[in-house]
């Protein structure tokens, strides 16, 4: 398992390097100029002229390319043409709010989505099947910022129960932190909830067939145990591979949903930074990014092994 | 105690209970003593010589202070300067600076930090430019004096140290002055009423500014960027909120206590909150720009441009704006800011009265248009550009042009219409864009009114009429003088179709009512701003 796990973090290098080049060529031909944003509206084209040559951003392709890679050799991420502070400082302000928030999102979405799931499969075919697969339609079908101004409206402005934007650091206190998730993490965990549901539903009617479990169910073994014990472990390694999938989504989600409540985290520094064209910010969220993608990847195949001791690497 | 106080009280008692770790009390007397503001774009970068973005401009204004400042009346007024000398050829200025000036990191102002930041300030605005071409030379006396000795006469010196423009004249220490003006400086100290919190800058969520307690504010009141700028709260924070929906909610559940630029669709919900005043912010609003490229056919024939003057209506791109609010646009057939001294509609007529599309079609079958793609490129990403790009494709459409409607976001804009290239080729024929009515009072900032060929701004206009009254406006000893110029400057212009004003529109702004001393002006004023808890 070690040498696996070592192997898989070794392959993520060529993955990584692949990623770099994809993302700085996308970018430098990518149309728009950050010093002509820089410059503002009343600058000639000589000042974004040399403001772009001060930039390095009229060198050609490989030497652009050159200095970044040696940057990124020596773990510098580099500047942040607009802001002038390191990149690696903008992501470290950035990532505690995202991280909380895709934390929160996806305990919420566990406790929530797997009972529901759960419960479809026993209740297949009844009303309550049918009620937790419209609530999981629904779920899937409104965008993250519909559902994230009716909570808005209805849980802060209607009933002042929550604050509506921002995000307080956990080392503010527990509550503080809590209270500014709330809203965000149901608005953007809807449609993961969503997908997680219908997920679980299907592997456990599919594993709710099987002969151990009527054998189970002949041997007297109660409905919680049947479910939650024999058939969801199971029924789990689907389901875990969508959670991991869901993480891209969370990304996605993390985006939208951060600026509809005004979250300084990095999907907020993803959109600012493509919007200016800053370069280097966009580079360096992109990296972060695909290592986390792969990193997910590794522990899903590692969890698999967890919840089903066949699979051996 | 309130439904959110009783739900803290419970979940945190619980969260207590889980992590040990406890929630601050948050006193009353802070948090009046803190200003929240949202402001109209996100503060990316802090040098505002290097960056002349509105934004930067408006947080440097805290930060940094100006030898002079503009008042209501368009006027400059002292503000670090004490006293000032002309020669009477007009060629020497000298200066003497106020005494008490000091900067945030407790060094005193002297004439030498001045000399520095006018240096690396004429080397980016264009009334610096000029300054800088006819310069002798700009040299401190001694601590207090500096001296500034001319080629030739520069009536308009005092205007261009106090305007209000992007880049202002602000004045900064010699060290960070010294900074390639083309390359930002990394250390925000000034001299201003505010201190910038550098440690508590988030670019795109956070900036904080400090009561700065050693800044000494002039006694006279205070009155836009003159007059006495005397801070009545401890702190200002400014939060930043992409999304205008948001905010809206926040000012109304007290989470902000002041929006800059709150959206015409949501102003009728704030009015309708007993906690929020309304008003125009800014009294210059801005005004609306269609530019058309007069390098490429066929707006490189003045016909062409004037048949565009003709069929376009100012009401149909205002109303596609602002909706049905009255109060916030007017028609503006001309160029310079409305109930400003400088304003005429002097050669306005082709934009009133009815439009009349034949007498364009006309104009533009002469200019030997013969239905050749228009390359209209149009940032939809901006709210007003992607107004005025919708009305504009039935405008050309309605005169029988084969639009090209390139859909794009500002920064593809932006770097799009350098280009001068034939629009097949990655150019372009037109883009709209808007400008500060505070930076169209008058030609001295109005880099868009410029028609100087290769040098004008993007379209490149020649028009040798335009240019000369330009001079002439720069030479005009009276006001009376530059009001006659400026008609001429307006009506050459409009002959020449330097570019079509789309009209002239405002912007509303908002707060909670525990805030006072909220103004009008062309930037937010936050000094004279006062909160209760």
């Amino acid at each position: 398992m070690l040498a696996y796990a070592l192997r898989r973090v070794l392959s993520t290098l060529p993955v990584m390097a692949i990623v770099a080049l994809f993302v700085f060529s996308l970018l430098y031909i990518a149309p728009g100029d950050p010093a002509a944003v820089i410059a503002g509206d009343q600058a000639s084209p000589a000042d974004v002229e040399r403001i772009r040559a001060n930039l390095g951003l009229d060198q050609p392709f490989l030497v652009q390319f050159g200095s970044w890679v040696w940057r990124l050799l020596h773990f510098d991420l580099g500047t942040s043409i607009f802001t002038n502070l390191p990149v690696a400082s903008m992501i470290a302000q950035r990532i505690e709010p995202t991280l909380s928030l895709m934390m929160v999102t996806l305990v919420l979405t566990i406790i929530v989505a797997v009972p529901l799931g759960v419960i479809a499969a026993w209740k297949a075919g009844t009303w309550i099947d049918r009620v937790i697969m419209a609530f999981a339609v629904f779920g899937f079908s409104v965008p993250v910022f519909v559902v994230g101004y009716i909570l808005a409206y209805v849980f802060a402005l209607k009933f002042d129960l929550l604050p509506v934007q921002g995000y307080t650091p956990l080392a503010q206190g527990f509550w503080p932190w809590l209270q500014n998730l709330i809203l965000p993490a149901v608005a953007l965990g809807c449609v993961y909830i969503a997908l997680i549901a219908r997920i679980t539903r299907a592997a456990m009617l599919e594993v709710l067939q099987q002969d151990y479990i009527r054998t189970a169910r002949a041997k007297g073994l109660g409905q919680g145990g049947i479910l939650f014990i024999h058939a969801l472990k199971n029924a789990a390694v689907p389901i875990v591979t969508v959670v991991g999938i869901g993480i891209a989504l969370l990304i996605g989600g993390a985006v939208v949903t951060e600026s509809v409540f005004a979250i300084p985290g990095l999907g907020r520094l993803t959109i600012d930074a493509i919007l200016r064209r800053d370069y280097p910010v966009i580079q360096g969220i992109v990296l972060l990014f695909s290592f986390v993608y792969v990193l997910v990847n590794l522990l899903i195949d590692i969890t698999y092994t967890l919840v089903d001791p066949r699979i051996r690497y | 105690m309130d439904r959110r106080t009783v739900l803290k009280g419970l979940a945190g008692a619980g969260g207590l209970a889980l992590t040990g770790i406890a929630a601050p009390a948050i006193a009353q007397g802070a948090n009046a003593r803190t200003l929240r503001f949202v402001p109209q774009a996100n503060l990316a970068n802090f040098d505002p010589i290097w960056g002349t973005q509105y934004v930067v401009r408006n947080a440097a204004a805290m930060v940094w202070d100006t030898l002079y400042g503009i008042d209501d009346k368009f006027v400059p007024q002292r503000q670090m300067v004490e006293s000032e000398e002309v020669s009477s050829d007009g060629l020497t200025w000298t200066f003497k600076l106020r005494p008490g000036l000091k900067f945030h990191d407790g060094e005193p102002v002297l004439a030498k930090d001045v000399v520095a930041s006018l240096t690396r300030w004429s080397a980016r605005d264009p009334m610096g430019l000029m300054l800088k071409a006819i310069q002798n030379e700009l040299t401190a006396v001694d601590d207090t004096t500096f001296k500034w000795v001319l080629k030739q006469p520069y009536p308009k010196m005092l205007f261009a140290l106090g305007k209000g423009n992007a880049p202002c004249a602000f004045i900064m220490p010699e060290r960070i002055a010294q900074t390639d003006p083309f390359k930002q400086m990394s250390e925000y100290i000034g001299s201003g009423p505010f201190k910038f919190v550098k440690g508590e800058w988030v670019p795109g969520a956070k900036a904080v500014f400090e009561k700065f307690a050693d800044y000494v504010p002039r006694d006279e009141k205070p009155v836009w960027l003159a007059g006495g700028k005397k801070v009545l709260v401890d702190r200002v924070e400014w939060v930043i909120m992409p999304d205008p929906a948001t905010a809206a909610a926040a000012l109304q559940n007290g989470e902000v206590d002041w929006w800059e630029n709150p959206i015409t669709d949501l102003v009728p919900v704030l009015k309708g909150n007993k906690n929020i005043g309304v008003d125009i912010g800014d009294p210059l609003g801005n005004v609306g720009s269609f530019r058309m490229n007069h390098l490429h056919a066929p707006f490189n024939n003045v016909k062409a441009r004037q048949a565009i003057l003709m069929a376009l209506s100012q009401e149909d791109y205002m109303r596609a704006l602002v909706g049905d609010d009255n109060a916030l646009w007017k028609p503006l057939p001309g160029f310079f800011t409305p109930d400003t001294p400088l304003y005429t509609e002097a050669g306005g007529e082709i934009l009133k009265g009815k439009r009349d599309f034949a007498a364009a079609k006309k104009l533009l079958e002469e200019a030997g248009y013969k239905g050749e793609p228009i390359t209209c490129v149009v940032a939809q990403d901006q709210p007003i550009t992607k107004a005025f790009g919708d009305v504009t494709a039935d405008l050309l459409k309605k005169l029988g042009m084969n639009v090209d409607f390139v859909a794009t976001d500002w920064g593809t804009v932006g770097a799009r219409r350098a280009q001068k290239t034939p629009p097949a080729q990655g150019g372009w024929h037109m883009f709209h864009t808007w400008h500060a009515g505070a930076d169209c009072i008058n030609p001295a900032a109005y880099t868009a009114l410029r028609a100087n060929g290769d040098k004008a701004w993007f379209g490149w206009p020649t028009s040798e009429k335009v240019e000369t009254e330009i001079t002439n406006w720069f030479n005009a000893k009276s006001l009376d003088e530059e009001k006659t110029v400026a008609a001429r400057i307006n009506k050459a212009a409009l002959d020449d179709v330097v570019f079509a004003p789309t009209g002239f529109f405002l912007g509303y702004t908002a707060w909670r009512k525990n805030v006072s001393g909220v103004t009008k002006g062309p930037i937010p004023l936050f000094w004279g701003v006062s909160k209760t808890a």
